[in-house]
């Protein structure tokens, strides 16, 4: 039998990727939940412990196989007796009796993939246990008896995702991952693949907040009058993605859009999910407004003020100075909040602004003795970003040496769980 | 507890009691350094002689003392084929996490099932009789999870073979 | 879920996705038993035209069964009569041509997304035709062997009143064989059951091949192979509706027994974490507790361990 591709599995807090080595999109994307019997608010207890042996028509001794995961946990969210669970929070898996029940249905139910014929490419967040792995590791190879498994960092997958952009000439794993989410946005520095843990930084702003920022604005005008309060986030949503792009400059945007305001405010229509009446709302300022959050986060909120290229300049210079460089030439973006258009060019522009500043300030400071030679900076997007981190996995496994980077059963049977704790890199052009 | 195990787990608990009298004891073989003498194994006159308690071939204990830590190894009983794995997978997991278990040893002594270390350092920030009492637990639990798990996944099995042949009929 | 499902998941979601709103795709895929998909576009500017293809390692024994006029029959002109290089058979299908209203255009997706079954389902469907024809009388139509998985395989033959399929499975490590046998061992008790009188009949050898097949070439004799035994009576596919229900489920057997194998250890792994956790709570009663005090300087202050 001619070797199965791998199974690449990205499990986020918010959304699992899941699909085959190779493809160029995940073939499902869906949210990590998973709805058990039980309410929400219950701790998980033990499994239940069936008080006869089953000469019962029911179904007891199996209560296990009754879960439901992604959309139709959440869709099963209000039937009696269902609890929604969320086992991935802040990228690390808590609860692992949830995660190993959800790593089996999307095995068996949604990939129909018998386990021990594939390779598996799990990712995991930067400064993750190595217990996590172990346990990851005697899951996958007890449990569903897998045939090789390969853990990589999500920010490592994302610098390989890059390779596809054509401003990239050299294959490298240096570089500064810019991971936007939904809940979170990190700054994380990459040296040859391995991650530079002490220099990493979290940003409170994501997705969510640049919704609730687009709501808000809208509320003030009025818009969302028309709009069925419990639909407002989502349309606040679909707003976000369909309309918004980061302008270069704020003032002048506004001039722009109050000369001709025919030629840039934009009509989203929408129906009410269950009276399906139609609504129509008009989107404005919110345009540019949204995703400059990045930028001026006083806009938004007083909790964080930093803005986003100031970030990227204090994690680049408080990694090794070797490394610096590289880092500044290399900046990557991934996950859905980097998708507004033109958000790599004014993070260059910014962030070449602060970097140029630097020099020139070192510069007058020495008598105008030593001369820079100047530092480049350069923001990477390409096309693959909304799934960054899937798609630099289904290229990395794609690779020859793939196999021979992972642990196979082989080797975990003989030496144990241990092993699973150091994952080789490869991949890069060196 | 049932009425049979009773003297078993009975003289296991007097056994341990009596040997859990650790105090602190210094390398002799190497300067400054502080060892388990039970696993050091070097200087013969501080290990102390080693006791088997069984209730029957495949139901042992192997208390092995010394003046600063015990060794205490279960051979817990496994009836069949099936017992057999289960112990065999429930054992590794906890010794997976012995860390976590602080007494735990990672690796079984030879011929037995699952290994205990306690040092003086342990009987010093512990409570003795609560030690002793979670051994005499665990071994009571480990006997009723095996059971039951068994018990379990023949329900299991049962209902698998029933919903795939009732699905004929249908 | 207890019972695995018979259709693919990624080609229904992917084809529904595509009628609503065609693009360019070309994705690989794999279904249970090594079966490898190819869902493409194969000409760019014309996003409506859909290739599917499939690869069955055992597609030359399912040709000689009579796989090629079930297909026939199931997607007539779907059906190419060339298939895509590295693959065994394709599909074309243009989206526009899909029908308009929602209940038969759920019947369409349905039925590209069962190719693996109705690929599968030659050989069975010929064994009733047989028993039909051996009817009465006591002679045994032919032994077909589907080699479906590189080390197993599925024997299928029809008698004068029985249809009787085998299979032999390997079970590659020691906890899955011994799992395996409780579960099949319930299989061959099950029929005990008032309720279950009517379904087929289970026997089951772990090592030694049963009789029917025993003359057959090239078996492993280990300790990892297991023979199981159905025996379908003729009640099971007298209609068309129940046999074509019987095959979808017979197809499965060798994935149900292996997904419910995993699903217990997966559930044993659940029981061990409990009782894990139980014991370090009891453990934990046992620390004592150390008197944290406050320590302060001379002048008021207090002293904090990080």
């Amino acid at each position: 039998m001619s070797v199965l591709a791998p199974i690449i599995c990205d499990n986020g807090t918010g959304f699992s990727k899941i699909g085959f080595a190779g493809n160029s999109d995940p073939s499902f994307v869906y949210p990590t939940a998973i709805a058990v019997r039980g309410s929400a608010s219950q701790a998980s207890r033990a499994p239940a412990v069936p008080a006869k042996p089953g000469h019962l028509a029911s179904k007891r001794g199996v209560e296990d196989l009754d879960f439901f995961i992604g959309d139709e946990a959440l869709a099963n969210a209000k039937t009696p007796g269902y609890g929604v669970h969320y086992p991935i929070r802040h990228g690390m898996i808590e609860n692992w009796d949830h995660m190993e029940r959800y790593w089996e249905q999307t095995i068996f139910k949604y990939l129909r993939a018998e386990p021990e014929d594939h390779y598996f490419l799990l990712t995991e967040p930067p400064l993750n246990p190595p217990e996590n792995r172990e346990q990851t590791a005697e899951i996958f190879f007890e449990s569903f008896n897998i045939k090789g498994l390969y853990i990589g960092v999500q920010a490592v997958l994302a610098l390989a995702a890059s390779w596809t952009s054509n401003r990239v000439s050299d294959r490298t794993l240096t570089g500064t991952v810019i991971d936007s989410g939904d809940g979170v946005t990190h700054v994380i520095p990459c040296a040859e693949g391995y991650v530079i843990g002490s220099a990493i930084k979290h940003i409170p702003i994501a997705g969510r907040d640049i919704s609730q920022f687009v709501l808000n604005l809208m509320r003030e005008r009025g818009e969302m009058a028309q709009v069925p309060p419990e639909d407002q986030l989502k349309v606040a949503g679909k707003v976000k993605e369909n309309y918004s792009y980061v302008c270069q400059d704020i003032v002048r945007e506004f001039r722009k859009y109050d000369e001709e305001p025919l030629k840039y405010f934009e009509r989203y229509d929408g129906e009410h999910s269950v009276t399906k009446r139609k609504y129509s709302v008009d989107v404005g300022y919110e345009r540019f407004l949204a995703p400059e959050i990045f930028f001026n986060p006083e806009i938004y909120s007083s909790d964080f003020l930093t803005p986003l290229p100031e970030i990227v300049d204090d994690v680049i210079q408080s990694s090794p100075i070797d490394v610096r460089r590289g880092l500044y030439k290399n900046i990557v973006l991934s996950g859905g909040s980097t998708m507004f258009q033109h958000f790599g060019q004014r993070l260059k522009r910014d962030l070449k602004q602060l970097v140029d500043r630097r020099l020139d300030a070192s510069q007058t400071a020495s008598g105008s003795v030593l001369k820079s030679s100047g530092v480049d900076v350069d923001v990477i997007s390409h096309k693959r970003q909304r799934y960054a981190v899937w798609f630099g996995g289904s290229l990395l496994a794609s690779l020859p040496e793939f196999y021979t980077s992972c642990h196979t059963k082989a080797q975990y049977d003989e030496i144990g769980p241990s092993i699973c704790r150091r994952y080789q890199i490869f991949g890069s052009a060196t | 507890m049932s009425n049979v195990l009773r003297p078993y787990l009975a003289a296991v608990r007097s056994t341990l009691t009596a040997a859990l009298t650790l105090e602190n004891f210094s390398s002799q073989v190497v300067e400054r350094h502080n060892k388990p003498e039970i696993e050091a194994g070097g200087s013969r006159e501080v290990l102390l002689n080693p006791l088997v308690i069984s209730r029957n071939e495949n139901e042992r204990v192997l208390i092995e003392p010394s003046v600063n830590s015990i060794r205490l190894s279960i051979k817990i009983k496994q009836a069949d084929e099936i017992e057999r794995i289960l112990c065999h997978k429930f054992t590794r997991f906890m010794m997976q996490r012995a860390e976590s278990f602080i007494v735990l040893r990672r690796k079984p002594v030879q011929g037995y099932d699952i290994s205990f270390l306690i040092t003086n350092t342990h009987s010093e920030t512990m409570l003795k009789h609560k030690i002793v009492d979670f051994i005499i637990q665990f071994m009571e639990e480990v006997d009723k999870e095996i059971s039951e798990m068994k018990l379990s996944l023949n329900a299991r099995a049962r209902i698998v073979a029933e919903s795939y042949l009732t699905a004929f009929n249908a | 879920m207890i019972l695995l499902e018979a259709h693919n998941v990624i080609i229904h979601t992917t084809l529904h996705e595509k009628l609503v709103k065609p693009s360019s795709l070309d994705v690989q895929f794999v279904d249970f038993d090594g079966v490898r998909f190819r869902l493409s576009t194969p000409e760019k500017d014309k996003k409506n035209i859909l290739l599917l293809s499939m690869h069955i390692r055992c597609w030359d024994e399912l040709v000689k069964y009579g796989a090629l006029n079930v297909l026939q029959r199931e997607y007539g002109a779907l059906l190419l009569p060339n298939s895509e290089p590295e693959y065994n058979v394709s599909l074309q299908l243009d989206l526009e041509q899909a029908p308009a209203d929602q209940e038969s255009r759920e019947a369409f997706v349905m039925s590209l997304a069962l190719f693996k079954r109705n690929a599968l389902a030659a050989p069975f469907e010929s064994a009733f035709q047989a028993q039909k024809r051996l009817e009465g009388g006591s002679q045994l139509g032919d032994l077909m062997a589907i080699h479906y998985r590189d080390e197993e395989a599925i024997y299928v033959q029809a008698g004068s009143d029985r249809v009787t399929v085998i299979f032999s499975t390997i079970f590659q490590d020691e906890t899955d064989r011994i799992f395996g046998k409780v579960f099949l061992q319930e299989f061959v008790d099950a029929r005990r059951q008032p309720s279950i009188q009517n379904a087929p009949q289970v026997l089951y050898s772990s090592r030694d091949p049963p009789l029917e097949i025993r003359h057959v070439p090239g078996l492993r004799n280990s300790e990892e192979i297991g023979y199981v035994t159905f025996v379908i009576f003729p009640r099971h596919f007298n209609n068309p509706a129940i046999a074509a229900a019987t095959v979808s489920h017979i197809q499965s057997f060798r994935d149900y027994l292996h997904y419910h194998i995993k699903c217990s250890k997966a559930y044993m792994h659940s029981r061990m974490r409990h009782r894990v956790a139980e014991f370090q709570k009891v453990l934990n009663r046992a620390k004592t507790e150390q008197p944290t005090a406050e320590r302060k300087t001379v002048t008021g202050r207090t002293v904090v361990s990080r």
